[in-house]
């Protein structure tokens, strides 16, 4: 008896399991809560600046402007990689910010579909584009109008442990060739002697495309150039000098390997200074980014928007006049471990007197955006797609190339 | 099954007399009274699932950018975006990846969910110690146990590669998860080690609920172990195990956290299932009309297993 209602109970119990699990399908985040900004001197502001020892430095910022312009702001801040969704969520449920900090790869995405106020006349008004680094500037420049103010700016150089160089005998590498040679000596037992991200996403082609730029290529030459420099790492992993892991690998776990000796030198950001002067394990210098034909570099770091939904477009633009003052700025960025977007600061802050900070804020001359309209995810997914392909070998540089090719230019003509 | 049937018919003769003797009003009162209680449930349903269904239906056949969900100026775009994406190389290898990760998961989680069921359904010291820490895995989130497999497969600190050199079989360390070939079995691994728990547990309930005193007939029959196995807890499990993988077909077919933490779906695309898919299209290329249309034909594969299933309880109720 006790068998037969026992699995009747338990039927009927997996059978509401069974419609429960099919329904809920992945794709039923939406709503939200109704937020929206209520005083009439009160900002909403999003970043994605989350670590801990950044937030002294955002407060002091806030505290000036509310101050100095006479708002309120009320700030909500999101790890990296969510605040773009959380940006599309609230297009979708009216819950935007009135002004926000993004990364400057995000103005492809966000001002076509029409989410950004435009800034061009009262930038016009301000005067003082030109103080900006070209590469920087520009990320926010679509169409000929301007959307953003670029708030500070990174790029990419390589990293090299001066130790094992001095050792190997090898000199700080200026050139592919002498990268490929020197990665090959400095490569002994558990380290390699190059290492960079080359994960399958957007972090991976930041890291790549300063490998294709330099062969003076761009991505309408993909076929060819892309796959030249497709090719070059793809030797590096032939020869050894650099781990198959890569391909899993984000900025942070090649330093991680740089920082546990087990990479000679990395391709990495400015960013990774702050956990590099904190310990005391590797000696390190840095030297712009090997060549093949053009110095290149790839452009990174967060430009100020203000949404077009906000009914306060007046106040966030005093907003960022403010925080783009000088000393304001320079207080901000040495407060946050930044570096300047403003060429007219290169000798203002600590980046004028740290060496390696100095060469960080020299390459930005080289650094290029990503500015290359809506579709560069796109483009992005299948740079990265190849860059996997070539790497892991399934398949060869020219091939990967070729595909990619195809799936980039229809997209670049649009 | 004929000793199921048999067993049944006592039951449903006094449910029918019940009814008779309660009469109709009582049935109408019941069924209002019914309704009344459980429209709390039904609302709650309507707005969580039904709802975002619906708006996800109604997303996938409209062509929707970021920017259109400001203006709400959607344009109709009828079978466009299943158009689209079913013509897409990509979403059909995703579907294989996610038929190959299903199958492969399902196909171990069951076995030796069943292995284990047999084993614990005995009773010997510490079984009961042995049999909740093997629930550990399957009450980890899937963001710990992704991140641990990660790991364990990884090429030059992993600690399987470190044990197969260890034992002397140097030539057989890999990069697990970053290599295409090998990637794929690397995430069923680490999905297998996570549902076999759900397996065993749900077995081993089924187990339990079998008739001692069957065994115990048989055995004086002289029926042996093997006998008894094949002839009494096979036969009686089949609908237990019906159950458990239809149920781990559909939870396994929508796994995504763990895949992405493991590879994020690479290298390259070796391991990109379904769902991965979906919220790239949705979240990376920020084509949310196609998004949605992907992930209304995610739905589509469990949804018909849910529905054979449900189909097939209610015939196994009727009888």
């Amino acid at each position: 008896m006790s068998n037969r209602f026992d699995r009747r109970s338990f039927m009927r119990i997996s059978g509401s399991g069974v419609l429960a699990a099919g329904l809920a399908g992945p794709l039923t985040a939406c709503g939200g809560s109704e937020s929206g900004s209520s005083g009439s001197n009160e900002l909403i502001w999003w970043d994605y600046l989350v670590e801990e020892a950044r937030q002294p430095g955002i407060k002091a910022l806030i505290a000036d402007i509310e101050k100095q312009v006479g708002v309120k702001i009320t700030r909500r801040s999101f790890p990296f990689a969510e605040l773009e969704p959380a940006i599309i969520k609230g297009a979708a449920s009216g819950d935007l910010p009135d002004i926000a900090i993004v990364d400057n790869t995000s103005m492809n995405s966000f001002v076509p579909q029409g989410l950004l106020t435009d800034l061009t006349d009262r930038v016009k008004e301000w005067g003082q584009s030109k103080a900006y680094y070209e590469g920087p500037w520009n990320s926010g420049v679509i169409d000929g109008k301007t959307y953003s103010v670029p708030n500070n700016s990174n790029c990419l150089c390589l990293y090299y442990n001066t130790e094992m160089l001095e050792a190997a005998g090898v000199e700080p590498p200026k050139t592919w060739d002498e990268l490929a040679e020197a990665a090959k000596k400095l490569t002994k037992g558990d380290t390699f002697g190059f290492a960079m991200s080359a994960i399958k996403t957007e972090e991976g082609v930041f890291q790549f495309e300063p490998f294709l730029w330099s062969t003076g290529g761009d991505l309408d030459t993909f076929g060819t150039d892309g796959a030249k420099a497709l090719g070059f790492l793809k030797e590096l992993v032939d020869a050894g000098s650099m781990s198959k892991q890569s391909v899993g690998w984000t900025q942070q776990d090649a330093n991680t390997q740089f920082v546990s000796g087990r990479a000679a030198m990395q391709i990495n950001g400015p960013w990774q200074l702050p956990a590099l002067q904190e310990q005391t394990k590797v000696k390190w210098g840095v030297v712009p980014i090997p060549i093949d034909k053009e110095p290149a570099s790839c452009l990174g770091g967060e430009n100020w928007v203000i949404l077009k939904t906000s009914g306060k477009a007046d106040q966030c633009w005093k907003a960022i006049v403010r925080s783009q003052e000088k000393t304001v700025l320079a207080k901000y960025l040495d407060g946050l471990g930044l570096l300047p977007a403003r060429s007219d600061m290169a000798d203002a802050g600590k980046w004028a007197s740290d060496p390696t900070l100095k060469v960080f804020v020299q390459e930005f001359a080289n650094a290029r955006p990503r500015s290359y309209g809506p579709n560069y995810p796109q483009m992005s997914q299948a740079m990265a797609e190849a860059l996997q392909a070539s790497l892991t070998g399934s398949s060869s540089p020219q091939a990967a190339a070729r595909k990619a090719a195809s799936a980039i230019t229809p997209k670049l003509k649009k | 099954m004929s000793l199921q049937v048999k067993a049944r018919e006592p039951l449903k003769a006094v449910e029918k007399t019940e009814t008779v003797r309660r009469g109709r009003s009582l049935a109408v009162r019941r069924t209002r009274a019914g309704y009344v209680m459980s429209a709390p449930a039904l609302l709650f349903l309507g707005a969580t699932m039904l709802f975002p269904l619906a708006y996800n239906f109604w997303t996938s056949v409209h062509d929707v950018a970021i920017g259109d969900l400001l203006t709400g100026d959607w344009q109709f775009s009828g079978a466009d975006n299943y158009d689209s994406v079913a013509s897409e190389g990509a979403f059909w290898h995703a579907v294989r990846v996610s038929l190959v990760f299903t199958a492969g998961s399902l196909f171990f989680q069951f076995t030796i969910g069943f292995a284990l069921a047999l084993l614990f359904v005995k009773t010997f010291p510490l079984a009961g110690l042995f049999r909740s820490l093997m629930l550990v895995a399957w009450l980890l989130p899937p963001i710990v146990s992704g991140t641990l497999f990660r790991w364990m497969l990884d090429a030059d600190a992993g600690a399987y590669n470190e044990l197969l050199r260890l034992v002397g079989l140097d030539s057989l360390a890999h990069n697990w998860l970053t290599d295409p070939s090998t990637a794929l079995p690397g995430v069923i691994a680490a999905n297998i080690w996570v549902g076999v728990p759900f397996n065993m547990l749900l077995l081993l309930v089924g187990l339990q609920s079998i008739d001692p005193t069957l065994y115990e007939a048989a055995e004086i029959d002289g029926a042996g172990p093997w006998q008894r196995l094949r002839h009494i807890t096979v036969p009686m499990m089949k609908p237990v195990a019906a159950a458990v993988l239809l149920l781990g077909l559909i939870y396994t077919f929508k796994v995504f956290d763990l895949v992405f933490v493991l590879t994020g779906g690479g290298p390259v695309d070796s391991t990109r299932v379904l769902p991965l898919y979906v919220y790239e299209i949705a979240f990376k290329l920020f084509q949310l009309g196609r998004g949605a249309a992907a992930g209304t034909l995610l739905l589509v594969i469990p949804l018909i297993v849910a529905i054979v299933y449900v189909r097939r309880l209610r015939k196994e109720g009727a009888t």
